[in-house]
């Protein structure tokens, strides 16, 4: 559904990641315009699946969380 | 009733190289329930320089039978990845853990990866020839809830009442078996995963692996690698 645009941003991530960042030289982030473009696909697409909000809750549990949330 | 497995590990590649294997590792051919993977967020802090990635993987599978009789079929399923890169001090931190079925059983594996510790004399010469060693560490913690399910509100609700009756300790601790057991069955699975990526990132670059995983040629990969056809199933 985003492929193209999911290919693009990724393509951008990894070239980044291994370039520049694991060298120590990564300050900035070079994807962002890409990434805006892919994510508004995404969250269209995550929406339509109905798991946007499942998703957005799970984010915002810690790793250390013991899925308190469960419980209530 | 809560289960925890340890377990560690080393590749033999420098922890950069480890590191962008890992998130190149999918797809590949031990991983092929793992049907996708979108980023969610990529933040680089840029107090500490440490990059904070959060994935999404959608996998297909069927829970084993002795599960799978209590519960609908599953098809797809979520997997939440979040990872941490401290690039300064070489450290990989992820956690991943499974978002449906969560009052079901509730899996958290997280895993640090540092470079290897080079204690002999021998092993400090082929690191300053570039051959290295990336060790990593995993902790997964098993869960489940059955008995409180009858009070969560979400999707495993109907799951939550055909429990209530139930010894819902004795059903938790069979599920954190099954889940145990399938987990571990799928640990040789994903190291070879990730092995074989490596080697393709060595062979070819990420340029190379990239476009061969676009395409579809990474099917090939473990019987170009190994010279074998053997499948296996992974987590």
């Amino acid at each position: 559904e985003c492929s193209e645009k999911k290919e693009r941003y990724d393509t951008c991530f990894i070239k980044w990641y291994s370039e520049k960042y694991l060298r120590g030289e990564g300050s900035t982030d070079e994807c962002a315009e890409l990434f805006k473009e892919y994510k508004s696909c995404l969250n269209a697409a995550l929406k339509q699946k109905g798991i946007h909000n499942m998703i957005e809750e799970a984010r915002k549990t810690s790793p250390n969380n013991n899925n308190v949330k469960g419980l209530k | 009733m809560v289960k925890f497995y340890e377990n560690s590990f080393s590749y033999d590649y420098q922890w950069p190289a480890v590191t962008l294997a890992y998130f190149l590792r999918y797809p590949n051919p031990y991983s092929k329930h793992v049907v996708s993977s979108d980023t969610l967020s990529s933040h680089l802090d840029t107090q500490t320089g440490n990059l904070h990635v959060t994935r999404l993987h959608l996998k297909r599978g069927k829970l084993p039978a002795s599960v799978a009789r209590f519960l609908p079929k599953i098809k797809e399923s979520y997997i939440l990845e979040k990872s941490i890169v401290d690039v300064k001090h070489q450290r990989l931190e992820t956690e991943t853990r499974n978002l449906d079925w969560e009052g079901v059983l509730s899996v958290v594996e997280s895993q640090v990866y540092t470079p290897g510790s080079v204690s002999t004399v021998s092993e400090l010469e082929t690191a300053a020839a570039g051959v290295g060693r990336t060790d990593v560490t995993t902790v997964v913690r098993f869960e489940s809830r059955l008995g409180g399910a009858a009070r969560n509100t979400q999707s495993d609700g109907m799951a939550g009442r055909w429990f209530s009756n139930w010894t819902t300790g004795s059903v938790q601790g069979s599920i954190e078996l099954v889940g145990m057991r399938r987990m571990m069955e799928g640990f040789g699975g994903r190291r070879e995963g990730m092995k074989v990526v490596l080697e393709q990132l060595r062979e070819r670059g990420f340029v190379g692996v990239i476009k061969e995983q676009r395409q579809g040629g990474w099917e090939r990969w473990k019987k170009a690698w190994r010279g074998e056809g053997v499948e296996r199933t992974d987590d």
